[in-house]
């Protein structure tokens, strides 16, 4: 197993090196770090100030190297925009997306294998219609609008009515004034409405690949021998059923969790949330290479890291399937 | 870019209108009489701050000002409006205005300082003060804009509480200068000697107003009564600024009860959901504002070249109609007629400008004077060249797309092609706006302050060139017989009637030459809870929260 985890976490250094020089070259030329101050009276020696600190009278490939020479030391550069340490604007930004995407997966993975095994076992019950025609609603909800309607209807809309001094949920950022931590009711009340509008798409297509992953492990002969034997239906299920049928979803949620890590930008938005989606929107308006460059090598370490555990949840989930 | 100084270049003067009178209000100020002290109060921002170092190249963000910035940093002046104009007061730093004389050609300023001004550890605010402002905004690494003070001679700060202000030559705009416009007064006893960058860009905990301000990236700025503040003490116990980074959902929070006051945009879905937040909420507009936002053409690009063309484009465009369909809802209804914002009125005249409204036998007759003829297709068409222009703006900007597909078909009609392409706004300001890479562009400048002052964006010698460095800022191009005499007597005389009588008349040249079109004021738009007790109103320059030292929370 760990010669496994070591081979492959070699085997994901280039693919980080070409995402990073790819990421490097693009917005090297696409975007004009001295843009913002030549407009200014004495723009023209800020620029050159500029150029010579990033670099820029060398070609594509030295400047790349300057990056990942101080890259590799732990120095990811300041930001071009805010004058910030990167190292210090990623963590941040990862610690707010982590806190987002790991409710979101845990909540959305409970309720959608419940679903899912609820729907398998009670086919084309009226539960299982219901379930069924709710995960097409919540997959053809864009998160914009949902996000926008969950304000309206569980924020708004309550303190309307009831009068409220404040809202029951909130829908700005992650804690109220100075409040921190993440066992408190503010923290809750604010966590709801994001992670609500996060899980809902994952939450209706997971629970579809549960519930198809169930029937087919259901219809197995090995179920059917269980059963014959008098083994109880909940260990059937539980036990025989589930623990198989896991395995493809595991597989989606690895793939998924690598996408909502960057992807949570609509979420991010809507609720002020400063996370990882947000800060690529901000840095791409504004051509920060520094921070870009950073972002797409965290991102494809986690995305790479999370299709690392896929393989290795394959194992435990089924012992069956041996890593070498 | 709107409200953002660094599409402004720190004209410390500028812009704007004659018409757009006061828009619409449906609730304008609040209840003045007793304010409750004590709470806190959590206002919405539509944007954070790059960095907190005011000065340097990251920290040119408007919303950096309103919510750190004008609440730390001691200023000379404030802004007022006197029998309807708006005009400059000092602040509680100095005892007394300030006084500007010529003494051998060159002009000097002396300040007398509040003895009682202190900053936040009780150190008094000095003479010194002012001289490391300058010094470092004139001297200083990756400064933004040293407009003003690099005309500065000499500070002296002899006399602690009389700071005297030397310029090389006379600067009428030297009201605009330390902290009268969006520059404040750096601590020397602090700074001095240390990184100035590296100290502020992430926030700090000195300060020179009546707030102390705690900066939470990526989330919120706190604001905590200076216990040194010299000035009245502010009523509440604490001020959160939270930031909020989608239209829609900023209105939600409002809505919600989330944050009690919000200062958004003018954006067509802004506009009409302002009126869906009002109920229950106060909500004030208004067209008098420090913004100027035009049709920019590039003078010297063909076939903008040609006087008569632009004219005829001029003549084609009913702007009072885009206006009404654009800001109508906020009881805007006529289109600007100067390049002054409306701020600065008094220094305005409409004259030229005004005349301007569709006449399809003007445009017929321009352009066929300039040998124009009006081909099967509808369009006019030269030496077989089709009268065909382009024309940029910020991408994602939904107004000014709007905008722009409004003015496509009015051009259309006229016979002339209008294509769209458009930019980022670092591309857009960065790139081809300096490099004369445009034909037609629409974006607005901001003013800093409360002071006019065309020549930087209209003088030809300010037209990018190698005499000054490329960086000059007449992005139009434009060459005007006479306007640099008037523009460059604004600039330098503190003669005031001279300087109202040289801009009229600059206004009327710049109509006449249509080196742009004046579009509209981008009216300002506040709302704010029923809960907030104390005088809300707008600064021009400041923005609403200026006065949140004054403001309450109903028990």
């Amino acid at each position: 197993m760990l010669t496994y985890i070591s081979r492959r976490a070699l085997y994901s250094i280039p693919v980080i090196l070409i995402a990073t020089f790819l990421s490097f070259w693009a917005v090297r030329s696409t975007f004009d770090p001295t843009a913002k101050v030549r407009v200014s009276r004495t723009g023209a020696r800020a620029a050159e100030q500029i150029r010579v600190r990033l670099h820029l009278h060398d070609s594509i490939f030295e400047q790349y190297g300057y990056w990942l020479g101080d890259a590799v030391q732990g120095d990811l550069g300041d930001s071009e925009r805010t004058h910030e340490a990167v190292g210090t604007m990623m963590t941040r930004a990862f610690g707010n997306t982590l806190q987002l995407i790991g409710w979101g997966v845990l909540i959305s993975a409970l309720i959608a294998v419940a679903l899912g095994v609820y729907s398998a076992t009670h086919q084309y019950s009226k539960l299982d219609y219901t379930f069924t025609g709710l995960s097409f609603v919540g997959l053809a909800m864009p998160a914009f609008w949902f996000g926008l309607i969950a304000i309206q209807w569980l924020a708004v809309w309550p303190k309307e009515t009831f009068n409220l001094n404040d809202p029951i949920f909130y829908s700005v950022g992650l804690h109220s004034g100075d409040q921190s931590g993440m066992f408190n009711l503010d923290y809750v009340r604010h966590l709801v409405l994001p992670v609500l509008t996060l899980t809902v798409l994952t939450i209706a297509e997971w629970s579809r690949f549960q519930r198809a992953s169930m029937l087919d492990v259901m219809s197995a002969d090995y179920i059917r021998t269980a059963r014959a034997k008098g083994v109880p239906r909940r260990s059937v299920v539980i036990r025989h059923g589930l623990r198989n049928a896991l395995i493809p979803l595991v597989t989606v949620v690895a793939l998924d969790v690598g996408a909502l890590f960057g992807g949570a930008i609509i979420t991010e938005s809507i609720f002020s949330i400063d996370g990882m989606g947000r800060l690529f929107i901000d840095s791409i308006n504004a051509g920060d290479v520094q921070v870009l460059t950073a972002w797409v090598v965290v991102t494809a370490v986690f995305i790479v890291a999370f299709n690392l555990l896929a393989d290795v949840l394959y194992g435990v989930l089924d012992p069956r399937i041996r890593l070498s | 870019m709107i409200r953002n100084r660094r599409s402004l270049v720190a004209l410390i003067a500028l812009f704007a209108i004659g018409a757009a009178a006061c828009g619409s209000s449906s609730g304008s100020s609040g209840g003045g009489g007793s304010v409750p002290t004590g709470g806190t109060l959590v206002l919405g921002a539509e944007q954070e701050p790059d960095c907190a170092d005011w000065i340097s190249s990251c920290g040119g963000s408007s919303w950096g000002v309103y919510t750190i910035q004008e609440h730390t940093m001691p200023r000379v002046f404030n802004y007022a409006k006197k029998n309807g104009v708006w005009t400059e007061v000092p602040n509680v730093l100095v005892t007394k205005m300030p006084t500007a004389k010529t003494v051998g050609g060159k002009q000097v300023v002396t300040y007398d300082l509040n003895p009682k001004a202190v900053w936040s550890d009780g150190q008094p605010i000095t003479a010194t003060d002012f001289k490391y402002t300058w010094d470092q905004i004139a001297t200083g690494k990756d400064i933004y804009d040293t407009t003003g003070y690099d005309k500065i001679e000499s500070v002296d700060d002899s006399k602690p509480t009389q700071p005297v202000v030397t310029f090389k030559e006379p600067y009428a705009s030297w009201k605009g200068l330390f902290g009268g416009g969006l520059y404040g007064i750096f601590p020397s006893h602090i700074l001095q000697g240390k990184d100035r960058d590296a100290e502020m860009k992430d926030g700090y905990s000195w300060s020179g107003g009546p707030w102390i301000a705690k900066w939470a990236k990526g989330s919120q700025v706190t604001l905590t009564p200076n216990p040194k503040w010299y000035g009245d003490k502010p009523h509440l116990d604490k001020v959160i600024f939270k930031f909020l980074a989608d239209t829609a959902a900023e209105f939600q929070a409002f809505k919600s009860g989330e944050v009690a006051a919000i200062y958004p945009q003018p954006q067509p879905e802004v506009i009409a959901a302002v009126k869906g937040s009002t109920s229950g909420a106060n909500s004030y507009f208004t067209a008098d504002t420090g913004n100027s936002e035009a049709l920019w053409l590039n003078n010297a690009s063909a076939p903008l070249d040609s006087l008569k063309v632009r004219q005829a484009i001029a003549y084609s465009i009913d702007r009072d109609a885009m206006i009404k369909s654009l800001f109508g809802g906020l009881g805007v209804t006529k289109a600007s007629q100067s390049l002054n914002a409306p701020i600065l009125s008094k220094y305005s005249d409409s004259s030229g400008f005004v005349v301007y409204k569709p006449n399809p036998a003007k445009v017929k007759s321009l352009l066929e004077g300039d040998g124009y003829t009006k081909a099967s297709d509808g369009f006019y068409a030269k030496a077989g060249k089709r009268l065909s222009l382009t024309m940029r703006t910020t991408t994602g900007n939904k107004r000014r797309i709007l905008t722009e597909q409004i003015l496509q078909e009015q051009l259309k009609k006229s016979g002339i092609e209008l294509k769209l392409d458009n930019q980022s706004a670092g591309d857009l300001f960065g790139t081809s706006l300096p490099n004369g890479d445009y034909q037609v562009a629409l974006y607005a400048q901001t003013l800093t302050a409360i002071d006019p002052g065309l020549c930087t964006i209209m003088c030809s010698t300010n037209i990018p060139s190698d005499a000054n460095g490329n960086s000059g800022q007449n992005w139009t191009r434009s060459n005007v017989p006479g306007l640099d005499k008037q523009l460059e007597t604004v600039d330098s005389s503190i003669v005031e009637p001279t300087r109202i009588t040289a801009s009229k008349k600059g206004d009327v040249l710049m109509g006449d030459a249509v080196v742009s079109l004046p579009f509209d004021p981008m009216p300002n738009i506040l709302l704010w809870s029923k809960k907030i007790v104390g005088p809300v109103n707008d600064d021009p320059i400041f923005s609403m929260f200026i006065n949140i030292d004054q403001w309450g929370l109903k028990k």
